[in-house]
C-alpha cells in the first residue's frame, strides 16, 4: 500500500528539485520522530484501554442483563482498536488509489468478517476448547452503548493528531505541502486554462524571428511533434 | 521471482525475465511499460487537509456529540438505584453474626435480614443485581480454569475433564462436573424480597429467575449432557465442585429448563466479570399495571426488608457484596 502512496506528482517533482531534499537530510525518518510516532502508540493504547475501561464499570444492556464482562470488554477494545488503525491509515494516506480504497475498506470488511465467524456457533461446534467466545460479538455489537463507547475512543484517538497535521501543514507549510496545494489549485482550474498559459509563456519564451508575414514553424517545433518523431527513431535503432 | 531469475548481466532488474525469454537475438528495452499501473499514473483522489474541510469538520463532530452527551447524562441521571452493602464487617451491621461465624463447610445456611426504605418509587422493571468488589473474576489463571467442552454437553469432557480445570479437577477419584475454579466459586446467596405493608404484615415480591442470561449462552454454549431429562443419571461418575452443597443436577429440580448446566444463575456466573468490582444481574422484578409502581415508596408502606439466606463467601477472600435495585430506563 505504501508503493502506491504519492505526494507530487512526477512532472513536480521534476520542476521542484528541491522536494528531494527532506529525504536527502532524513528529515522525515531519524530517531526523533520514530520516538514521537512510539509516543502516540503508547498514548493511543493508552486511550484506547481506559475508555472502554470507564464505560464498562458501569455498562447494562437494555433488558437489563449485565453487559461488563471480560468478553464484551475485549471486543470493543479490539474493534476500537481496529478502527482506528484504519482511519489513521486513511488520514495518512495521500494518494487514493483502487488498490488503497480496497485494501483499507477491505481490512474493516474482513476484521468484522472474521471476528463473526470466529464466535459464531459453527466453530464452536467443532472446536469448544479453541473458541469460548461464542456470541459475543452479535451480542455486545448490538449494544448502542458499545457502538457510542466505539465512536467516542475513535474519535479521541484521532483527533488530536489530525489537528496536529493540519496546523502544521497551515502554519509551517513545508515544500511539499506548497506544491500538493499549487497541483490541487492546478487540476481544479481545468486544463484548458493551462494549456492557453503555456501558449502564451512559450511565446514570450521563444527567441525573435523575422518572418512575421507568416505563421512559421514555431508552432510546430513547440508543440514537440516532430521532436517525438525523432525519439523513437533513436529508440528503434538502439 | 526477481531472485530466482537474477542474471548478473542485468544491471536493473526490469525485464530479466522477458530478455531471459528473448534469447541471444533481440534484446528488449528495460524500461517500464508505459501503463498507468507501472508508472504511478492510477486515477487517485488526492485530498488535501485544507481549513475548509478540517474546521467544518470538528465543528459537526462537535454538534454530533455534544447532544449525545447531553442525553446520556440526562437519561443516567434520572436511572433510580438503590444499593444494600450486606457485608456484615462492622459489629452494628445487621448480617455481623452471619459473616463473623459462617464457614465455607457449615451446614447450616445463616440468614440475616436488612431493613431499607426506598426514597421514590421504582416505575417498570426493576432489576436486582448482585455485586461483589475487590472479587477479581478477570485473573488470567482462574479465568483459564473452565471446560467449556464439559459445559457444552460433551461427554467425553464430561468423564475426562481439561487440564486446565487442575486442581479443581476430579475430586475423590470422580471428575468434577462442572470443573474449575470458577464453577467452584459460585455465588449462592439467595436473596429475597419482602415488603411490609400499613398492617405490618410481610408479602413476598415475586422475582423471576429466567431471562437473566444471554441467549447464545442459554441456547448453544452451554449444554446438558444427554439432554434436559435424567440428569442423574447423565451425571453419573462425577463428582460435584469441592465447595458446593449440592450437585449441579439440583440446582433448579422443579424446572428441568433451569437445572444443571442450563441454571441462569450459573450461566451468569461463569460469564466472568471485566473488572474486580462488578455487578450480575439475579433476579428481574417484572413491572406492574402502567400506572403502579413496581417498587413503591416509603409514604404508602413500611419499610421493606430483605432476607438473606446464607451460603457466604470466606473471610478471607473480602469481598464486599452488595445488592443493587435499579428499575429500567428508557423503555418506559
Amino acid at each position: 500500500m505504501g508503493i502506491f502512496d504519492q505526494d507530487v506528482s512526477d512532472q513536480n517533482s521534476l520542476c521542484y528539485p528541491s522536494l528531494y531534499k527532506p529525504g536527502q537530510q532524513n528529515l522525515l525518518f531519524n530517531k526523533r520522530q520514530f520516538f514521537l510516532c512510539t509516543l502516540q502508540g503508547l498514548g493511543t493504547s493508552f486511550l484506547l484501554f481506559f475508555i472502554p475501561y470507564g464505560a464498562f464499570s458501569v455498562m447494562v444492556k437494555e433488558e437489563g442483563s449485565h453487559f461488563s464482562d471480560q468478553q464484551a470488554f475485549a471486543v470493543t477494545i479490539a474493534t476500537s482498536l481496529v478502527i482506528v488503525v484504519s482511519v489513521q491509515i486513511g488520514l495518512d494516506t495521500h494518494y487514493w488509489t483502487v488498490v488503497n480504497h480496497v485494501f483499507i475498506w477491505g481490512s474493516l470488511v474482513a476484521y468484522f468478517a472474521i471476528l463473526f465467524a470466529m464466535q459464531s456457533d459453527g466453530i464452536f461446534g467443532i472446536f469448544p476448547r479453541n473458541f469460548p467466545f461464542i456470541g459475543t460479538a452479535r451480542n455486545c455489537l448490538s449494544a448502542a452503548s458499545v457502538w457510542l463507547v466505539i465512536v467516542l475512543t475513535a474519535v479521541v484517538c484521532l483527533v488530536p493528531g489530525l489537528a496536529v497535521s493540519f496546523l502544521r501543514a497551515q502554519l509551517f507549510p513545508t515544500l511539499t505541502d506548497k506544491v500538493r496545494c499549487l497541483q490541487q489549485s492546478r487540476k481544479r482550474r481545468g486544463p484548458r486554462e493551462q494549456n492557453l498559459r503555456r501558449g502564451r509563456r512559450t511565446s514570450s519564451r521563444r527567441s525573435a524571428y523575422a518572418f512575421s508575414h507568416q505563421q512559421g514553424f514555431g508552432e510546430l517545433i513547440t508543440s514537440g511533434r516532430n521532436m517525438r518523431r525523432m525519439n523513437t527513431y533513436l529508440e528503434r535503432n538502439q | 521471482m526477481m531472485a530466482s531469475s537474477y542474471n548478473a548481466k542485468e544491471e536493473d532488474g526490469h525485464n530479466s525475465g522477458a530478455s531471459n525469454n528473448g534469447g541471444a537475438g533481440v534484446v528488449k528495452s528495460k524500461k517500464p511499460d508505459n501503463t498507468a499501473f507501472k508508472q504511478q499514473r492510477l486515477p487517485a483522489w488526492q485530498p488535501i487537509l485544507t481549513a475548509g474541510t478540517v474546521l467544518p469538520a470538528f465543528f459537526v463532530i462537535g454538534l454530533i456529540f455534544i447532544p449525545i452527551g447531553i442525553g446520556l447524562y440526562v437519561t443516567s441521571n434520572n436511572i433510580k438505584e438503590y444499593e444494600i452493602d450486606y457485608t456484615g464487617a462492622d459489629i452494628n451491621d445487621a448480617c455481623y453474626n452471619c459473616a463473623k461465624n459462617f464457614s465455607w463447610n457449615s451446614t447450616m445456611p445463616c440468614v440475616c435480614s436488612v431493613p431499607f426504605t426506598l426514597e421514590q418509587p421504582f416505575e417498570s422493571n426493576v432489576f436486582m443485581y448482585y455485586g461483589l468488589s475487590n472479587f477479581y473474576q478477570n485473573h488470567r489463571r482462574y479465568v483459564k480454569s473452565r471446560d467449556d467442552s464439559q459445559l457444552n454437553g460433551d461427554r467425553s469432557a464430561l468423564a475426562n475433564p481439561s487440564k486446565e480445570c487442575e486442581p479443581y479437577r476430579t475430586s475423590e477419584g470422580q471428575p468434577i462436573a462442572p470443573c474449575g475454579a470458577i464453577a467452584n466459586s459460585l455465588f449462592n446467596d439467595t436473596l429475597e424480597l419482602y415488603y411490609i405493608d400499613s398492617n405490618g404484615s410481610r408479602n413476598m415480591i415475586p422475582l423471576v429467575k429466567k431471562g437473566i442470561a444471554w441467549w447464545t449462552d442459554k441456547h448453544v454454549k452451554f449444554r446438558n449432557p444427554g439432554g434436559n431429562d435424567n440428569l442423574t443419571v447423565a451425571f453419573q461418575g462425577t463428582s460435584k465442585p469441592v465447595n458446593w452443597r449440592k450437585p449441579v443436577f439440583e440446582m433448579d429440580p422443579s424446572d428441568p429448563e433451569n437445572n444443571g448446566f442450563i441454571n441462569e444463575d450459573f450461566i451468569v456466573w461463569m460469564r466472568t466479570a471485566a473488572l474486580p468490582t462488578f455487578r450480575k444481574l439475579y433476579r428481574i422484578i417484572q413491572k406492574k399495571s402502567s400506572t403502579t409502581p413496581t417498587l413503591p415508596r416509603r409514604v404508602q408502606i413500611e419499610p421493606g426488608t430483605l432476607t438473606l439466606r446464607d451460603d457466604h463467601y470466606p473471610c478471607e477472600l473480602q469481598p464486599t457484596p452488595n445488592i443493587a435495585d435499579t428499575p429500567q430506563h428508557n423503555r418506559n
